[in-house]
């Protein structure tokens, strides 16, 4: 299953299993040494593992990273 | 805050750039494996394409293209013992904290709990960005992953792009 933070990309790609996680990208099971944040990512990504019952299901987790963020995208594209 | 269009912001960057439309990969439908077995007698794996690799093996190469080079990492690796090298998104935060991405401390920790159950002998690492060569992807090194996956009995495995 998939755990991912860009839910365009991932919707357009149909894996069997995704987990939408609205965290930037490069944060998608928290902030660092975020134990409880971390564990509950992945967590119930597993979950998900055996409730799901039809291919390409995309499940929104509920999370909230508390202030906006941008693309994220680092400094290659910046050399493009 | 709603979900970052990435795909819109990215064409128009290629777009901005002079470059030709990028071919993103569509599907319509996939297929589905059902678990066969409660969690807490899973064997899971992690999979990382996030240019992630133990401190003693060779960097990835982040302008590396069509790298289809895939690490098996002993799954006991401690989480200070990695590096990163890709340049398309920000890992500061996961340089501090490999779990950012790459949770393998919180599997050990569910596994011990005996929530799942056990920690596959490797995660993987590969699949970088920039591979244009799809078919490559699709009919060898994601294979020859998949069949070492079955080799291991691991049941499941957690995907995280980069």
């Amino acid at each position: 299953m998939l755990v991912s933070t860009g839910r365009d990309l991932s919707s357009q790609v149909r894996a069997p299993r995704t987990a939408f996680v609205n965290f930037p990208m490069g944060n998608p099971f928290g902030h660092p040494f975020d134990k409880v944040t971390q564990r509950r990512i992945l967590l119930e990504a597993l979950h998900i593992l055996g409730s799901v019952t039809e291919g390409g299901t995309l499940i929104d987790l509920p999370c909230e990273w508390g202030e906006e963020f941008g693309l994220n995208l680092g400094a290659g594209y910046a050399r493009a | 805050m709603k979900p970052i269009a990435y795909v819109d912001r990215l064409n128009a960057f290629y777009r901005s750039r002079g470059f030709p439309p990028y071919q993103w990969s569509v599907y319509e439908t996939a297929p589905l494996t059902p678990l066969r077995k409660p969690l807490n007698q899973c064997r899971v794996a992690l999979l990382t394409s996030g240019g992630v690799s133990r401190k003693d093996a060779p960097p990835f190469d982040p302008l590396a293209r069509n790298d289809l080079r895939v690490d098996a990492i002993p799954a006991e690796t401690a989480s200070a013992h990695f590096q990163i090298h890709d340049d398309y998104y920000n890992h500061g935060d996961a340089d501090r904290d490999i779990n950012c991405i790459f949770p393998l401390d919180r599997l050990r920790e569910l596994a011990a709990e005996g929530v799942v159950g056990s920690v596959a002998p490797h995660h993987y690492s590969g699949f970088m960005g920039r591979t244009y060569i799809r078919t490559a992807v699709m009919t060898q090194a994601a294979p020859a992953l998949a069949r070492r996956l079955a080799d291991e009995a691991v049941d499941a495995v957690v995907m995280v792009p980069g």
